[in-house]
């Protein structure tokens, strides 16, 4: 029942209406809850500005004070040393590889799966489909860590293209639910137009279906693109030649608790964020955009 | 259309920074070299390995090492590719690849009989296979209670305390002065561990013996058997938490860095810590004067042991390509020249196991010489504690509580049960 | 749902055709060889994973088998108890709080608010850090920040580390953990809250509903099959906590904050694999049991509303 109600909840974006954005426009504008969330927001902002700040400073400048002391003099040196010590633009760019392809692959499987399982309901097998991955959506991770690492070691893709195929395999289960969540909402008629149109299954996926799915592609992307970015475990577990490592792992070198150099680290962190910031200022303009378009009915 | 230009940009960018590294990596020594993999990964002493390769490469035309500093050996072992030779740290979890014979059998090598005997017997005294010499030593770390001269010299202490009544007197000089005697960071578990445990637990109990009795009691562990940690463990550990008066009130919101900080701007007279924690020390505060001494937990100084581990061993995996296997010894004969050997030890304040070595001279550790070579030496109590069993967190509970019945029935009953699975 | 028919010489397909019946090819193909990759790379390590919980096997080397010693085992060790009392606590504790907070920001963002997007960026950013890093900005604040603050305004509670504190680490854990989750959640709930069309709430508002009202009789049966998800999503993530703990606590003081990941990773790296295979199987079927007790329990509350 819980899937029915969705239906109705989730409003299919229908591109070609317009009307009058329902953003404040002058008067209306609750103030009161406007200062209580930019307060809530402090929360989120301090731990981040600390970050900043310990990256800046020196370990003589950590050791005093609260922490939150302004960094003074700032110390522009440590990017410089993490830039070095880490070899940072070889491991972003298997960073950067391995996201890409995790990125695009899971999008695309990931959408495909969910539109065929959920545009053939009605067949139990594709909704037997749907409960075996979700089952193996609680799969721990460690469960299945030593298998495939000697598993991708003995088929030769013990590298970055094996860890964005487990990446991808991974968050199937995920991405399809958020996908089928969303296609639900798509009606059917726009697909069946289409078809009497002429179009076949994959012109309908491709013209109809893959625009409209823009919105929920930027979300399942953007999380695709944050657990691939930060992954630490399996890029270590599966990837033999250490030169093809990604950011995180190289970086792993820092938290070794017998060097103190902190600031350094954080300075290494704050260059790893960068990409991450970028990606992420891009999806959400998209994010935030579909649901404007989502929410016009 | 604009996003889809934009990803393909991207993807054809990334590819362009990716690839030049991807085929960097596929190229072998250049020339026809053997090229094998080195793997150190003892942070502070990476730069040094470097230039040990660097100098090795540059010496001859046969063999090109490269030094590997952050995979992880057990996933590397688990794909079937370990690393040609390796140069870490010998603890309880490297002893399992002796254990379950994946080490190559290095007896036969002419570097195995300029072993020290007692050092040797370091490795076999967590695990052996078949009677083989499955790791040879390279360093040897040994560890005892770092004090600052400065201040001894400034309470009127004027030699190192050589039994425990002398060590407490020592104690009761830093308080009067208002001085902490012992910086304690119970914050980082290992810390206590290494410590102030397995300084007072070895300079009690015969620790291998102990552990060795221990494991053949195997599933009747318990009042009956012949060792327990209830009856073995239980004075010392009342000893250490005797002790606790002499230490800061913070030291559970103390961690590892804390110390040396602290320690370096003379908060305290004392510090147990190893010589890892000098260099962090000085690098705070290179005024430091220091100086290190076994603990003395009993009030019989012949009795007076110190800490010792193997800092760094050698081993080489069973399976490996002729070629690689005898360039790997080609590098490991390099390594393990007199020359190399104790040049390493004595600028990374450790020790040299080869017989006969020269001493290690500089006053922060040589206080440990003399035990070091006549033998008095322990591998930590600590160590010998499979990893599964979180014994460094035992320990702070029970500093914190001073529960000492708790500690030793939580070990006992954890090592109970371990026989019970291991033994099936 | 229209058949394409499939000409007589493409015999593979024609076999699957028949198989389904009459559901078109292009179909099975978007769906079939996705199952069989993750078939292969999931569920077959998964099997294997199990199969080795019953033996003793390091990773490497030889092993055998042992039977059902490692799950007798694993019942009788309190480590792991606690280990799951700790993390079942914590993972409750931590559900209700992300989804309740989540909820509150989440449709504080949607209303008429000024700096609308610039302040929905600002809490999106959490997001962006991996949690092992979260953890460590978090540990030096708690520790040292906090304390000094809170002896500045003399508020007694805060004034020592709690992370020191046997008794109280956990609620730092809980704040962390949700601290990264509540981003994640917030997009879900704000996704759910843009398809209630702001017709519905004007209509609510003319006829005189104040907030409470509107947010149960409206809002929150919409917003419903969001809440599914986002519950049994992040509880499941909460069973399986990590890297906050290790950053945070190291599953200390003593073993107050060790979770059931961090003990059964621990045997991988410590060369006691099999039996935390055992541990990681129990764990599997603990959260397994969870989501479906979780979700019947909607379904009848569900139905309910």
């Amino acid at each position: 029942m819980a899937t029915e109600v969705s239906t109705t909840a989730v409003v299919a974006p229908r591109i070609r209406t317009r009307r009058p954005r329902p953003v404040p426009e002058g008067g209306r504008i609750n103030w009161g809850l406007t200062i209580i969330v930019a307060i809530v927001s402090l929360i989120v902002i301090l731990p981040l500005y600390f970050a900043i700040a310990m990256a800046l400073k020196s370990p003589a400048q950590t050791g005093t004070g609260t922490g939150f002391n302004f960094p003074w003099p700032i110390q522009w040196g440590n990017f410089r040393a993490a830039w070095d010590l880490t070899d940072t633009p070889l491991a972003a760019s298997m960073s950067l590889l391995i996201t890409l392809i995790a990125v695009a692959g899971e999008i695309i499987v990931s959408a495909l799966a969910a539109w065929a399982i959920v545009r053939n309901w009605g067949h139990w097998q594709f909704r037997a489909t749907f409960g075996y991955l979700m089952i193996a959506l609680f799969i721990p991770f460690p469960v299945v860590a030593l298998p495939q690492v000697k598993l991708m070691s003995a088929i030769g893709l013990d590298n970055p293209f094996g860890v964005a195929i487990l990446h991808i395999m991974f968050n199937l289960a995920f991405n399809v639910l958020l996908f089928s969540a969303f296609i639900r909402g798509i009606p059917v008629e726009l697909e069946e137009s289409a078809r009497l149109d002429g179009c076949s299954t994959w012109q309908t996926f491709r013209r109809i279906v893959l625009p409209l799915l823009a919105p929920i592609s930027a979300t399942v992307g953007i999380f695709a693109f944050l657990q691939s970015w930060n992954d630490f475990m399996m890029p270590r577990l599966i990837t033999s030649n250490p030169k093809f490592q990604t950011l995180p792992v190289v970086q792993y070198l820092f938290q070794d608790q017998f060097t103190t150099n902190i600031n350094v680290a954080f300075a290494s962190y704050l260059m790893a964020l960068l990409p991450t910031l970028v990606a992420f200022l891009i999806a959400q303009r998209w994010v935030v955009s579909g649901i404007m378009r989502g929410s016009i009915k | 259309m604009s996003r889809r230009t934009m990803m393909k940009t991207v993807g054809l960018g990334t590819a362009g920074l990716a690839v030049p590294g991807l085929v960097a990596g596929c190229s072998s020594g250049g020339g026809g070299r053997t090229s094998i993999v080195l793997e150190e990964t003892k942070p502070e002493v990476i730069p040094y390995f470097n230039n040990l390769v660097a100098k090795f490469n540059a010496s001859q035309k046969s063999v090109s090492v490269t030094h590997d500093s952050s995979s992880s050996l057990i996933a590397a072992f688990v794909r079937g590719n370990p690393p040609d030779i390796d140069c870490d740290n010998y603890n309880l979890t490297t002893s399992i690849f002796v254990a379950r014979g994946v080490l190559a059998d290095l007896a036969s090598l002419p570097q195995a009989q300029t072993i020290e005997p007692n050092i040797q017997a370091l490795v076999t005294q967590y695990a052996s296979y078949k009677g083989e010499t499955s790791v040879l030593p390279y360093s040897v770390a040994a560890e005892g209670v770092i004090y600052n001269v400065d201040l001894f010299d400034k309470v009127g202490v004027s030699a190192v305390p050589t039994t425990l009544t002398e060590f407490l007197a020592v104690c009761e000089k830093f308080k009067s002065a208002g001085i902490t005697p012992v910086y304690q960071t119970y914050g980082d578990t290992w810390t206590t561990q290494q410590g102030l445990f397995d300084y007072t637990v070895g300079g009690m109990i015969d620790v291998a013996g102990f552990y060795k009795q221990l494991g053949a009691a195997g599933t009747n562990l318990g009042p009956n058997s012949s060792v327990s940690f209830e009856k073995d463990f239980t004075e010392p550990c009342k000893k250490m938490l005797s002790l606790a008066p002499y230490f800061n009130d913070n030291a559970i919101s103390k961690h590892y860095a804390d110390g040396n900080t602290a320690f370096a701007a003379g908060q305290a007279g004392m510090y147990m810590q190893g010589p890892w924690a000098v260099g962090q020390v000085l690098a705070i505060n290179p005024k430091v004067k220091m100086g290190t001494f076994p603990l003395p937990a009993t009030d019989d100084a012949s009795q007076t042991k110190c800490r010792a581990n193997l800092d760094l061993a050698i081993w080489l995996p069973r399976s490996q390509g002729s070629a690689q296997r005898a360039a790997a010894i080609e590098f490991l004969g390099y390594l393990m020249q007199p020359s190399v050997v104790n040049a390493y030890n004595q600028a990374n304040l450790a020790f040299s196991p080869l017989k006969g070595a020269p001493p290690q001279t500089s006053p922060l550790v040589s206080g440990l010489q003399k035990y070091v070579s006549s033998g008095a030496f322990y591998q930590g109590a600590g160590t010998y504690v499979p990893l599964t069993i979180p014994v460094g967190n035992f320990i702070q509970e029970m500093m914190l509580t001073g529960n000492v019945s708790g500690f030793t029935s939580s070990m006992d009953g954890a090592f109970k049960r371990l026989a019970i699975r291991t033994s099936a | 749902m229209t058949a394409t028919s499939a000409p007589a010489g493409r015999n593979p397909l024609r076999m699957l055709k028949n198989l389904f019946f009459p559901v078109a090819p292009a179909y099975l193909l978007m769906i079939i060889p996705a199952i069989v990759l993750f078939t292969f790379f999931i569920i077959y390590p998964t099997i294997q994973g199990m199969f080795y919980s019953f033996t003793n096997f390091v990773g490497y080397g030889t092993f055998h088998s042992i039977g059902f010693a490692n799950y007798k085992a694993a019942f009788s060790d309190p480590t792991i108890r606690d280990s799951y009392g700790f993390t079942l606590l914590f993972a409750v504790v931590a559900c209700i709080f992300t989804n309740v907070v989540a909820l509150a920001i989440a449709i504080a963002l949607n209303a008429k608010i000024k700096w609308r997007s610039g302040l929905r960026t600002i809490f999106f950013m959490p997001m962006v850090l991996s949690g092992l890093i979260v953890s460590y900005i978090f540990t030096f604040i708690i520790s040292t920040s906090v304390p000094i603050i809170s002896a500045a305004i003399h508020f007694a509670p805060l004034e020592s580390n709690i992370l020191a504190n046997q008794h109280l680490a956990w609620l730092g854990v809980v704040f962390v953990a949700s601290w990264v989750a509540i981003p994640g959640a917030i997009i879900i709930f704000l996704a759910g809250l843009t398809g209630i069309s702001t017709e519905v709430y004007e209509a609510v508002s003319i006829d005189g509903a104040n907030v409470w009202t509107t947010f149960r009789r409206i809002t929150f049966p919409l917003l419903f099959s969001f809440l599914v998800i986002n519950t049994i999503l992040t509880f499941k993530n909460f069973l399986n906590v990590y890297d906050v703990v290790v950053g945070l606590t190291g599953g200390g003081p003593g073993t107050a904050t060790t979770s059931v990941a961090q003990t059964i990773f621990s045997g991988f790296f410590n060369g006691d694999y099999a039996y935390q295979m055992a541990n990681a199987v129990i764990f599997f079927l603990i959260t397994l049991f969870f989501a479906v007790f979780q979700l019947s329990v909607i379904r009848r509350r569900g139905g309910g509303l």
